[in-house]
């Protein structure tokens, strides 16, 4: 399946990225290159074949309900830059 | 053009757990702005996911609770979408095998018949966190104690064909995660809240319409008005020929109208895949065994054991159980009750009632224990006291705790039974009160009641009404 | 410079020929004085982070618990408690994290002492170290080359001799492949072996925590301490952790080990063909029994790998957004904005472009025919290797196609570079242990070999390359430091 420009486009938006202009060429071609190497799956044959998410055969195991009570707020807020009375702070969202 | 209304909710209810459903930060409502945000609900770098087991228990409860299917594996998964609020920039909820699906409830229509609603399935996921728009001037701000507490999102099939119906199916699952104590049902903290998907069909058609989305709706009286409006609405574009654009709206409750959320949802397209760092969740029999063993009695059931084993008019039965709490206050007082279930059943529901409404407080709050309710009503039933000295030592307990027993006796509160004493007080009021009995015994006969009520004045009320007014028919009828 | 073994560290400190707090200058000084070459090391300026070292130079270590003393290195993707973690981004350049990752709270427990954080392809996604924010690392060997990727720092700081021993990612092959480009020995362990938490993810059903040492031993004594069960990991296992180092000696004559024959299908280069030959023959001396299987998917591999690891990526990494940490822009207005100018500046291009693959496989309409495609297709490597195992003990194959290639050779061609994990892949993809150690040179530049187990089955991993390792000295040769008067070797 060939990727256009408009492709990378709604995918960047979806991932929220950005890109220059000059590097959109760029990125078109080796995605085009990816993809054409991906493309090589459609070769085997799955039919029956049930998909592996997880390596192991395993069950998700169950915690328990109790509360572990940590505050540490002030101590997580040094690492962002724009927290205001315990508030992380974000342009404004119009709703 | 006959249009039909196709309606399908989703609710949203938020669990009863201690802690979130991957971290152990509390989920207590109303505390300081991320102080209840662990580094799990931050979506730190490195943090891992690790299941709340009561919140599995949960969704198990509620879907035996509606005869569905429990899943033997299933899978959460991330939904994937970019807002402040959603720390990660994916929630981890189900998407292809929820933990519970193809169940239903039943609703009683207001001409009394059932109707059954198929409730598509219900999933395990985690809550966002919360934007407020006007703290700061220029910016949102961002609270995230609510990010990771666990929801169940609860679906309905699209077969509510009114507003009616979808808040008699609201309410009914409201009182449902009540009873089974899944949830506090909490609309005005946001434990409970309402999506209602809205579409319009012809009549003779099986073809649905296109639907819109109208979003946290969180008050019952909202849902009819929000409803409504979207019909007509709809209608109106319908029959001018256009059509209706699938999108999501918001319900503005003071302009009574939906409208259309300008931001996010349009195309956005969620990328659900299963997610890695969880694995498949599996429920044995044995589980499924037990929570249906533990299940509690439920409001049908609770109904029918009134009226059939305590002799409650079923009107009375569906009015105290349809409130968990109240039907457990009076389960409670009925432990230590050997008189009429009626009465104690009358007394919640005239009373009791009165009290909560008028002080604004639940039945939790209220001040008089079910024992102290038990005793004073069973003084009247065994005729120690009359239902107006009752009503006046109900207002006192009310005031502070004392013992029924003791109060009577200290207040000598007794009711009169002896019949000569009666006799006395009988002839005694006859005798002040010559124009009366001279117009009862010429057939006037409601004047008995002036009579009854002034022996009732001299007694101060203890006289044995029954008895007053059978001995008072009798002297008046020697006469 | 001589480079110090664990084991020889462990029997330095035991016999008072240097104490904890001496040893942890040694090193430091080494990384001060030699790393503007190498560039291995992004943080080392730390504390140390164990209480037992002092600046009283005369102190005695205390010797209660396993690794007092030995210090060590960590790939930046760790979360290190108080030291800046950066994963080889800007978007964590200032990152400070409040907590451990569970395997280095379990190092710290046991004595072991951090000397720094190693550099990285950013976020652990690249094969060469070429993709790092905080630039190349430069091959011990050949500063001209690379070490490998994306645990690069950490081989070329063992390689080096300025770390006794690393601890690494492998999520494609990024443990093994370094070690394999820097001559030095790597393990990935089993998935679930050791702990995820606190280890930034890339690909989190692939991704696992390892070591790179200079010899099995070395491996086998962290090993021990490192994994195990951690409740805050629903991918860990309940396995018990076995002494590894016990096994190191145990009886390997007769064992079995597979040769896939898509892995020897003619196309290595014969000076590398001829190093694999010659170690099979060592091996043999050893007892090993050959046999030929077939792992019919394993063409597969890497476009499995490179539907799986983006799509599972492009939602690890949404959470990098700046509003809680990380990079973030200031004095723009509108949200979506706000977004994007943090990733564009915060994420480099191989990170970028892993993002955009990974949505464009997850995304509506294409989801079938990727995701879950490739999600299929790994289930049949998996069968392949289960099939495999009821043969034979052990598979073996080459680690890389080639020795170090020269650092920008690759940069340009994506596809290029994602064929160096050609061999290493599909042990991630089934979970596999699976370890690299080194076999001879070929023109001055290493070159390694690759053993695969069964799931928990890493005590044969180590105890086949211990033996070896004891029969053999190429894990031995030291690389000539540029920067250094010393000879060495």
């Amino acid at each position: 399946m060939a990727i256009t420009k408009s492709d990378i486009e709604h995918l960047c938006g979806l991932s929220k990225l950005n890109l220059d202009d000059d590097e959109i060429p760029i990125y078109l071609q080796q995605m085009t290159d990816i993809l054409e190497m991906i493309e090589q799956l459609q070769s085997a044959d799955t039919d029956e074949i049930i998909p592996m998410a997880h390596p192991l055969d395993m069950h998700q195991r169950l915690r328990e309900d109790t509360v572990i009570d940590t505050n540490d707020r002030d101590i997580y807020q040094k690492n962002s830059l724009n927290a205001e009375e315990g508030f992380y702070k974000v342009p404004k969202v119009i709703e | 053009m006959h249009w039909e209304t196709v309606i399908g909710l989703e609710i949203h209810v938020q669990l009863a757990c201690d802690s979130k459903i991957f971290s152990s930060a509390s989920t207590v409502y109303g505390n300081e702005q991320n102080t209840q945000a662990s580094l799990i609900d931050l979506g730190y770098p490195g943090v891992l996911p690790v299941l709340n087991k009561e919140a599995v228990m949960m969704a198990i409860k509620f879907g035996l609770a509606v005869d569905a299917e429990i899943a033997d594996l299933s899978i959460f998964a991330r939904k994937n979408y970019f807002y402040p609020d959603l720390p990660k920039g994916y929630q981890i909820s189900q998407y292809e095998l929820p933990i519970v699906s193809h169940g239903k409830l039943v609703i009683t229509l207001d001409d009394g018949t059932d109707k059954r609603i198929g409730i598509t399935r219900a999933h395990l996921e985690e809550d966002a966190g919360k934007s407020i728009h006007d703290k700061f001037s220029d910016t949102t701000a961002i609270d995230l104690n609510r990010a990771g507490t666990p929801l169940l999102e609860i679906v309905s099939e699209p077969e509510l064909s009114s507003a009616k119906e979808a808040i008699l199916y609201m309410q009914k699952i409201h009182q449902l995660v009540r009873y089974l104590k899944i949830s506090d049902g909490n609309m005005q903290e946001g434990s409970f809240r309402c999506d209602a998907n809205v579409s319009l069909k012809q009549k003779e058609s099986t073809e649905l319409g296109t639907r819109a989305e109208i979003k946290n709706i969180n008050s019952f009286r909202f849902v009819e008005s929000a409803i409504n409006f979207e019909v007509d609405r709809q209608k109106e574009i319908l029959e001018q020929g256009g059509s209706v654009v699938q999108e999501t709206r918001l319900y503005d409750s003071d302009a009574k109208e939906t409208r259309s959320m300008r931001t996010k949802e349009e195309a956005n397209d969620y990328r659900y895949f299963p997610d890695p760092d969880l694995l498949p969740v599996k429920i044995d029999k044995e589980v499924i065994e037990k929570i249906t063993a533990s299940l509690p009695e439920l409001f049908d059931q609770k109904v029918d054991r009134y009226v059939s084993t305590l002799s409650i008019k079923r009107v009375d039965a569906i009015e105290i159980a349809k409130n968990i709490e109240l039907a457990e206050y009076f389960e409670d007082a009925l432990n230590t009750y050997n008189g009429n279930p009626q009465l104690l059943a009358n007394w919640m529901l005239t009373e009791v009632m009165a009290i909560l409404n008028k002080d604004k407080i639940e039945i939790a709050n209220l001040s008089i224990t079910a024992q102290s309710l038990s005793q004073l009503i069973q003084r009247i039933d065994d005729g120690t006291i009359s239902s107006t000295i009752a009503k006046n030592i109900f207002s006192q307990l009310i005031e502070s705790e004392m013992d029924v027993d003791e109060l009577i006796k200290e207040q000598g509160l007794e009711q009169i039974s002896d019949t000569t004493e009666i006799e006395k007080i009988v002839i005694t009021v006859l005798n002040e009160h010559q124009e009366q009995k001279d117009q009862y015994l010429a057939g006037k006969e409601q004047v008995l009641g002036f009579l009854i009520g002034k022996v009732m004045q001299k007694t101060q009320g203890k006289a044995n009404p029954k008895l007053v007014n059978d001995l008072m028919v009798k002297i008046l009828s020697n006469n | 410079m001589e480079r110090f073994t664990v084991k020889a560290i462990q029997n330095m400190l035991s016999n008072k020929q240097i104490n904890s707090a001496e040893l942890f200058d040694l090193y430091s000084s080494r990384i001060t004085d030699y790393d503007q070459t190498f560039n291995a090391f992004i943080t080392n300026d730390v504390e140390p982070n164990v209480e037992y070292i002092t600046d009283d130079k005369n102190q005695e270590s205390p010797s209660d618990s396993a690794l007092t003393g030995i210090p060590y290195a960590a790939k930046d993707i760790f979360c290190t408690q108080g030291i800046r973690t950066t994963c080889g981004s800007k978007m964590l350049e200032d990152f400070i994290p409040p907590y451990d990752a569970t395997v280095i709270k379990n190092l710290k427990k046991q004595g072991a002492v951090l000397l720094g954080k190693t550099n990285m392809d950013e976020f652990a996604m690249g094969s060469s170290n070429e993709t790092s924010y905080f630039g190349s690392v430069h091959n011990p060997w050949d500063i001209e080359r690379t070490p490998g990727g994306s645990s690069g720092g950490s081989a070329a700081a063992v390689a080096a001799g300025l770390a006794p021993i690393a601890l690494g990612t492998d999520t494609g092959g990024s443990i093994r492949q370094p070690a394999a480009f820097t001559g030095i020995t790597g393990l990935k362990p089993t998935y679930g072996r050791c702990s995820r938490y606190g280890m930034v993810a890339f690909a989190s059903s692939l991704d696992q925590a390892g070591i790179l040492a200079l010899s099995a031993e070395d491996t086998a004594i962290f090993l021990e301490s490192m994994a195990g069960f951690d409740p805050l990991d629903s991918t860990s296992v309940e396995e018990s952790v076995p002494q590894y180092s016990q096994y190191l000696e145990e009886n390997i004559r007769g064992k079995i080990i597979g040769l896939p024959k898509e892995f020897f299908d003619g196309s290595l280069a014969s000076p590398y063909e001829t190093l694999i030959a010659e170690s099979i023959d060592s091996y043999k001396k050893l007892g090993i029994v050959f046999k030929e299987i077939s792992l019919p998917n394993i063409g597969y591999s890497v476009p499995t790998y490179y539907v799986v690891a983006p799509a599972e990526c492009s939602s690890n990494l949404a959470r990098y957004d700046g509003v809680r940490f990380g990079y973030r822009s200031q004095n723009i207005e509108d949200l979506d904005e706000f977004y994007r100018t943090n990733r564009q500046i915060g994420f480099g291009e191989e990170v970028k472009r892993r993002i955009i693959t990974g949505t464009y496989v997850l995304s509506a309409g294409y989801y079938d025919a990727y995701y879950l495609k490739a999600q299929k297709v790994r289930q049949l490597i998996n069968q392949d290797f289960e099939r495999a195992f009821e043969s034979v003990d052990i598979i073996l194959g080459p680690t890389t196609q080639t020795s170090a290639f020269k650092l920008g050779e690759k940069v340009d061609d994506p596809v290029s570079m994602y064929m160096n994990d050609i061999y290493t892949i599909s042990s991630n993809l089934a979970g596999l242990p699976a370890i690299s150690h080194p076999i001879g040179f070929v023109e001055g530049l290493p070159y390694g070999l690759q053993l695969i187990a069964p799931h928990f089955k890493e005590h044969h991993l180590l105890s086949l390359t211990h033996q070896y390792q004891k029969v053999t000295d190429w894990h031995q040769i030291t690389p000539k430091l540029s920067m250094s008067s010393e000879s060495n070797n």
